[in-house]
């Protein structure tokens, strides 16, 4: 019986979504709270995570004041396979709005889809301290709409590294992206490949009798390169950039319930050629287990 | 900004209501429910847990051994209570298996 609520809470969600589509706003990039990802979740477990993100960018230093506002609602559907094999899909809606010289244009969509699995290769666990080590693999297909997708197949691959001493858990997160590792000749831009760094601290406090309830401050770093993109074997000028955020937040869990945010402050960044600067990004999330 | 506070109301509008519809839903497999008459109850130490997340996901696989007819898992007290059906002779390593297909570790028995 308490399946029939749970895909009500579903359809509910997904309506919740719809409607932010009906009420317009702008749009986006990227992914999330890293918390948890070196380690797999049990057999048979289905994980549905969603959020929306805010970011925007300006300070053009081309002077033209072109300025971006984008949001983005990813949703990531997860599910234990084998206890040492999990497979995932994300698919993200985009809303994005850029102007310039006071002309703005908004457009939105979905963006690619992303499939993605995850082997359990470490998993040691003690009294003490847990440890997990899970490698990745995935691939990115170019199924989002025009304006939001990199008209290639984009191979997603790197290592996660999780760590528990008791209360404090530690993350380490390594991923590179291949983008426009097989053409499909709809874009003549080759966009840069991207490689990303992160690293997130967490303390678990328990509240209440039952142990269903804690709260983790969450404070993450996150390095992110993406290299410039090429035309024809040529780098064009005024893209790629290497950022680096400091990402304090938090983390609720309620029994299978996970409520997370989280705003990332680029606290140094380098824009290639004439480009906008990014603002700080805001997080909020929900993560749902069966 | 202001539309991402929007939105962001909006979003944690739709977690509570998440979360009331799954607590309607989940309050029924509380092992607080259960009557224990006629019930033998275990607990086992388990290794791994980090937080209230993973209580689902082993609860999930422990209550499918046959003859389990309830478990409560506590990421805390690093332990697993599991009520069994008195007519059936459940053994400790079918629960173990389970534990592991969680991907957690058995410790000891404790009761």
């Amino acid at each position: 019986m308490h399946k029939i609520y749970q895909i009500t809470a579903i359809a509910l969600f997904t309506a919740f979504l719809l409607f932010t589509e009906l009420f317009s706003f702008q749009s986006a990039s990227a992914a999330g709270i890293s918390i948890d990802a070196g380690l797999t979740p049990a057999e048979n477990r289905w994980i549905f995570r969603s959020q929306v993100r805010y970011m925007q960018r300006d300070n053009d230093q081309l002077g033209s004041q072109r300025e971006m506002k984008a949001y983005m609602f990813p949703v990531v559907i997860a599910y234990g396979l084998r206890s040492d094999l999990t497979v995932m899909a994300r698919q993200a809606f985009i809303r994005r709005e850029m102007s310039m010289m006071g002309q703005s244009t908004t457009n939105s969509g979905l963006g690619d889809l992303l499939m993605l699995s995850k082997y359990r290769l470490i998993r040691i666990n003690t009294p003490g301290y847990t440890l997990g080590v899970a490698p990745t693999l995935g691939l990115e297909f170019p199924t989002g709409k025009d304006e939001f997708t990199s008209s290639s197949y984009d191979l997603h691959f790197g290592s996660f590294f999780s760590g528990r001493l008791r209360s404090l858990g530690m993350d380490l997160n390594i991923t590179y992206i291949w983008n426009g590792m097989a053409e499909t000749g709809g874009a003549a831009v080759d966009p840069g490949n991207e490689f990303s760094l992160q690293a997130a601290f967490a303390y678990q406090v328990g509240i209440g009798s039952y142990s269903n309830f804690a709260l983790a401050p969450v404070l993450e770093s996150s390095y992110l390169k993406i290299s410039a993109d090429s035309e024809d074997g040529e780098t064009l000028a005024d893209t790629g950039e290497s950022i680096l955020w400091l990402s304090p937040g938090f983390k609720i869990t309620w029994s299978s319930f996970i409520f997370e945010s989280l705003v990332q402050f680029p606290v140094w960044q380098d824009q290639e050629g004439l480009q906008t600067e990014r603002d700080p990004t805001f997080l909020v999330g929900i993560r749902l287990m069966n | 900004m202001k539309n991402f506070i929007i939105v962001s109301a909006l979003f944690t509008a739709s977690v509570f209501l998440f979360i009331t519809m799954i607590a309607c839903g989940s309050s029924q497999k509380n092992i607080s429910d259960t009557s224990y008459e006629e019930s033998e109850v275990r607990i086992y130490e388990v290794y791994g847990m980090d937080c209230p997340g993973c209580h689902g996901g082993l609860e999930n696989l422990v209550n499918k051994v046959p003859g389990v007819k309830s478990s409560r898992a506590n990421w805390e007290k690093q332990s697993l209570q599991v009520v069994l059906d008195s007519e059936n002779d459940v053994d400790d390593q079918s629960i173990y298996e389970a534990i592991k297909k969680a991907n957690f570790t058995p410790g000891e028995r404790l009761q």
